[in-house]
């Protein structure tokens, strides 16, 4: 498909969802899928288009570029939101059924978003893509009115998250300031000559793009949220907005400003360090196992950071190899935990026991998930954490290289406290846990993502390492 | 670089790697029996097929890698295949033996349940995989990782009859005496990674060729890489495991301990030949340990009465003439001889699979006679022995010839009688099978498989394979007695008689021990003795291990088992209590009230304003 025109995949998502208002509309049933299958059947095709455009295009005079970058977060974004419908399709709660539509339609909404953003290249465009991609994240949190955690998790969600907006765009305006023009190629020369106005206004935005992706200690929004939430939803928040935060630090503090990225080396090391230690440590006690995919959650962004906190080709390289994976690994092991829930009613641990005698399978996908994220060989996971601890040891981080292998090891801890539930205890009812056909198709695609990038993972990383270079070669 | 050749060397590798993937994935086929017998020999026959083709039209070495592992700057590890003379043709022999292999165990493990049979097939398929991949390896990280997978399936195959105490013994005693060397091969790939910046055999040999490869601590690395192919291919004093290994079903004796992977230590040093012969002490060790174990297999030989250790102490004796070959510079005729004797030690493995299958007893002396009773049998079972002998016409007799020739002209003289030793009782051991299995007078005895009925020949799947086998001996023999190949050693005259009359007299002392009862076993054991006595104790080098074990390994565990109990345990208990009260103190943090999140979220932003303050 030859996209001449830069916004085509944002035009056609636009398109989708307005079809998808439309049709809540005019069907109104209690129980429709129709909806659902549409955005599903729309976001294929936009995921096909998104894979065969092409980089090299820019639109609204510069705020709006169609590079190599955007194009990894579009693919990214869609492909998340494609597995997130398909475990959707799968909800079966009468309160979700009956107002599907309208959970379609906003789930849209902060997906063209994402997509916006990944190519802002203005303050504003980019600020404004931001609040489109949140906004609706906090009305999909509460979504399951019924629920007594969804309204309190959504409320906590949305006064922290407009906080932290609050501050990002506090921070903007010095940026502006400083700048004189809300276009983003205004910044590397000012961070490079060290104007302390453009560095408060770049702090500030760290700050609150250390919410969005959930970096230690702007973390404490995610346990609540993802417990509140419907959790195909939950499986995609865990990757699309982070993904969304880490393209956009990309873009502010890396693209273009060259040796002076450097400045920002000890910041993010920290942050990486102590979200890496404090999430898995928080992980080790948690009863639910949403809350424990949460906790892990904050220590693979802390992983994702120390490849950033490289801060050479190599280490943005294997962020975004890592992130991929990472959204394999989890939103799997997400789907998996859906499947579980609709049998049993519960996310605790406790009800995994005997997993493996009742449903083999989902026994053994869902192990594969857990050792993916925990770093096993020949697992996506694997080379991921190898290839951010290789990045932080060729700039010679070797302490925080250390400090994180160390820290695999009490991660596997507690994946593997889940792994025993599952194969050594007896089951407490010997019944198999039906799996829905489309959650099947989530968890099987996921399935195949670790193995081929665990078994392969040649060509990936030769893809991430060109869209790397390029944020390093423009200027 | 594309050759039409490409997709037949990879059809060699992945036919099996498909039948074991499908036998593994799929259980209701794999439990089915028969029918995933059929896949494994269809995937076999496949690679064979392609296979010959490969050999028949490789006219230059073929080379392709792919990326596996990358790195900033090319490749850490790759994965390709390279096919040049070597290669091929060992790959004709890998899937030869291993296709005949797998339809005689249709015969041979029919009394198997299902299940078993499924189990059975899948093991050999992955088997044959890692073997052919092992044999294309392009580089030495692709040839370490087969080497292991080669080294799991031979443990999986000895311990088939895993309810056997023997078997499960066999297989772990197995999987520990390889590995000891592996850790030698894997230190000595690194270390030529380090010293050389290559696992690629092509490059390597670029480097050797310009000169461009130190000479200071190569001994060590190729000292190193040696010990790894002293485990597999048994060499003193990792030989042990061999003997013991017999407790797998025979077919997998024929294929594994005898054919492919125990060669596969061979095939290593005849890849690296260009290597080693730049550390001409280490060598040395090689021609003499390789000397001292074919002699001393071929002693041990001669005391046992079980067949399949009478055959395996054999293999570890030729193989021990293939390296000696190698040690004395002469890579080519040590390699001349792991393909003859791959074919003729797999007919007398599956020779001797069919007379235990037919009287139930591994022990010689409870047979006798059984020429009558199994005519084609012994004749393909002869075929073997006059191979292995090295009796001119058959197939051994040159390449042994080869191998003391070689031996000869790189001056060995101490290896070189030791191997006409050993070839002496080579043919004398082997006649003594021979004459007392089957000929002599008809012992009694009841027949375990066959129900009471007098033995027989076996079945066509277990027949067609012996025949197979025995005719390709005769016609390797009998070519190669007509049409020298070119060598770059040069034969004595005297050496193809001296060779013979060696071969000859230990069949004249067989049959005038055995046979004709003109020389009493018991005076010729008297006459040999202390020798015998060691002989019949494996001249005590499991014994060794056991003491070396005891003693010291022993002693070494119990202090580590001390400092692991009081001191890392002891640490880690803390750390963990640590790291587990920590997760605990620190879910405190987590309160559940907003105003204490916008809290963190502002000492958040403060701290990195503190953190820019040096740069603003």
């Amino acid at each position: 498909m030859n996209t001449s025109y830069p916004l085509v995949i944002e035009s056609g998502l636009f398109t989708l969802l307005l079809a998808v208002f439309l049709l809540g509309l005019v069907r109104r049933r209690a129980d429709d899928l129709l909806a659902g299958w549409v955005t599903l059947v729309g976001l294929a095709g936009l995921t096909l288009a998104a894979w065969s455009a092409e980089p090299g295009r820019v639109a609204l005079e510069g705020s709006f570029v169609l590079d190599e970058l955007s194009l990894f977060g579009k693919r990214l974004f869609l492909l998340s939101g494609l597995l997130s419908v398909l475990a959707t399709l799968a909800m079966t709660h009468p309160s979700f059924r009956r107002r599907g539509t309208e959970y379609y339609v906003v789930f849209l909404a902060s997906l063209l978003g994402m997509l916006v953003l990944a190519s802002a290249r203005d303050l504003i465009v980019l600020f404004v893509a931001f609040e489109l991609m949140s906004i609706p994240l906090y009305f999909l949190t509460g979504f399951l009115k019924g629920e007594d955690a969804a309204p309190e998790g959504a409320m906590k969600f949305f006064l922290i998250g407009s906080i932290s907006s609050a501050v990002i765009l506090y921070g903007l305006s010095f940026v502006y300031g400083a700048a004189g023009t809300t276009n983003m190629a205004a910044i590397p020369p000012a961070v490079a000559v060290g104007d302390p106005l453009m560095l408060l206004g770049l702090g500030l935005m760290l700050g609150g793009l250390g919410f969005k992706i959930a970096a230690v200690p702007f973390h404490m929004w995610v346990p609540d949220t993802y417990e509140a939430a419907n959790t195909p939803f939950v499986a995609w928040i865990s990757i699309a907005p982070k993904a969304a935060g880490f393209v956009a630090i990309l873009r502010l503090y890396v693209e273009g400003v060259g040796e002076a990225a450097v400045l920002w080396v000890p910041l993010i090391a920290t942050l990486a360090a102590v979200s890496i230690v404090a999430g898995n440590l928080m992980a080790i006690p948690q009863k639910n196992i949403k809350r424990l995919l949460a906790y892990s959650g904050v220590a693979h962004i802390g992983y994702l950071l120390l490849g950033l906190a490289a801060m050479s080709v190599s280490g943005v390289g294997m962020v975004l190899f890592y992130l991929v994976a990472y959204l394999f690994g989890n939103m799997g092991a997400f789907f998996v935990v859906q499947a579980v829930n609709g049998a049993e009613q519960s996310d605790d641990v406790e009800a995994y026991r005997g997993l493996a005698r009742r449903s083999p399978m989902l026994a053994l996908s869902l192990l594969l998930f857990l050792l993916s994220l925990g770093g096993i060989p020949f697992m996506a996971g694997f080379w991921a954490k190898l290839f951010v601890f290789w990045a932080a040891i060729e700039q010679g981080m070797y302490l925080l290289a250390f400090l994180g292998a160390v820290l695999t090891v009490v991660a596997l801890y507690y994946y593997l406290v889940v792994a025993r539930r599952m194969y050594i205890e007896d089951p407490a009812v010997p019944t198999p846990i039906p799996v829905p056909a489309p959650l099947m198709v989530a968890i099987g695609g996921c399935l195949a993502g670790i193995i081929v990038m665990g078994v392969y993972p040649e060509p990936w990383v030769q893809a991430f390492l060109r869209v790397a270079l390029t944020l390093f070669s423009t200027n | 670089m594309d050759s039409p050749l490409d997709p037949l060397v990879l059809a060699v590798v992945l036919a099996p790697v498909s039948a074991f993937m499908l036998l593994a994935l799929v259980a209701p086929l794999r439990r089915s029996g028969r029918p995933a017998a059929v896949v494994s020999i269809l995937g076999a026959a496949t690679a064979f097929v392609s296979a010959v083709l490969v050999w028949r039209g490789l006219d230059a070495p073929l080379q392709r890698v792919w990326t596996w592992l990358p790195d900033a700057n090319g490749a850490l590890a790759s994965v390709g295949f390279l096919a040049d003379e070597q290669s091929s043709v060992m790959l004709l022999l890998v899937t030869l033996v291993s296709l005949l292999v797998q339809i005689y165990s249709l015969g041979y493990l029919s009394d198997e349940p299902a299940p078993g049979i499924g189990r059975y097939y899948a093991y050999q398929s992955l088997f044959a995989f890692s073997m052919l991949g092992l044999v294309v390896a392009p580089n030495l990280v692709q040839l370490f990782v087969c080497w292991e997978l080669v080294g799991l399936c031979s443990y999986l195959l000895i311990g088939f009859w895993y309810r056997k105490p023997s078997a499960a013994r066999a297989a772990v005693k197995a999987f520990w005496t390889t590995k000891a060397g592996d850790v030698g091969l894997l230190i000595g790939i690194v270390l030529l990674w380090r010293h050389t910046g290559t696992f690629d055999f092509a490059e390597l040999r670029q480097l050797v060729d310009g000169g461009l490869v130190g000479i200071d601590g190569l001994a060590l690395i190729t000292f190193c890489i040696y010990l790894g192919a002293a485990g597999k291919s048994a060499q003193f004093p990792l030989h042990v495991w061999l003997p013991d290994a017999m407790e797998g079903p025979t077919p997998v004796s024929a294929l594994i301990h005898a054919a492919t992977m125990v060669t596969a230590g061979v095939y290593l040093l005849v890849r690296m030949a260009f290597l080693f012969a730049l550390t001409p002490d280490v060598l040395l060790l090689v021609a003499w340990v390789g000397a001292g174990t074919a002699l001393m297999a071929a002693m041990l030989a001669c005391a046992q009465n079980d067949i399949k250790r009478v055959l395996a102490y054999s293999t570890v004796s030729q193989l021990g003439y293939m390296m000696t070959a190698i040690g004395a510079g002469f890579a080519s005729a040590g390699f001349f001889h792991l393909l003859t004797h791959g074919v003729f030690k797999a007919l007398l493995f599956l020779g001797a699979g069919a007379v235990i299958h037919a009287v139930g007893t591994n022990d010689i002396t409870r047979m006798g006679g059984l020429a009558r009773r199994m005519p084609q049998t012994m004749v393909v079972f002869l075929v073997g022995t006059l191979s292995l002998a090295g009796l001119p016409l058959f197939g051994g007799f040159l390449s042994k010839e080869e191998v003391l020739a070689a031996v000869w002209d790189g001056g060995m003289t101490g290896p070189f009688v030791f191997l006409l030793v050993a070839a002496f009782l080579t043919a004398f051991y082997m006649f003594r099978v021979v004459f007392l299995a089957f000929f002599g007078p008809e012992t009694s005895r009841e027949s375990e498989h066959g129900g009471g009925h007098a033995p027989h020949d076996a079945p066509w799947s277990m027949s067609l394979p012996l025949w197979a086998l025995a005719l390709a001996s005769m016609a390797i023999g009998v070519y190669f007695t007509f049409h020298h190949p070119e060598t770059a050693f040069e034969a004595p005259g005297w050496l193809a008689p001296l060779a013979t009359g060696v071969a000859s007299g230990g069949v004249v002392l067989a049959w005038l021990t055995f046979q004709r009862k003109m020389i009493s076993a018991e005076a010729l054991a008297q006459a040999t003795g202390p020798l015998r006595t060691a002989a019949a104790r494996g001249f005590w080098v499991d014994e060794a291990f056991v003491a070396v074990y005891r003693g010291m390994l022993m002693a070494l565990a119990r202090i580590v088992g001390w400092i692991d109990r009081y001191i890392v345990d002891g640490v880690l208990n803390v750390v963990s209590a640590w790291t587990v009260s920590g997760g605990d103190g620190l879910r405190g943090i987590q309160t559940g009230k907003v105003q204490d999140y916008v809290l963190a979220l502002a000492a958040g932003v403060v701290a990195v304003m503190w953190w820019l303050r040096g740069a603003m």
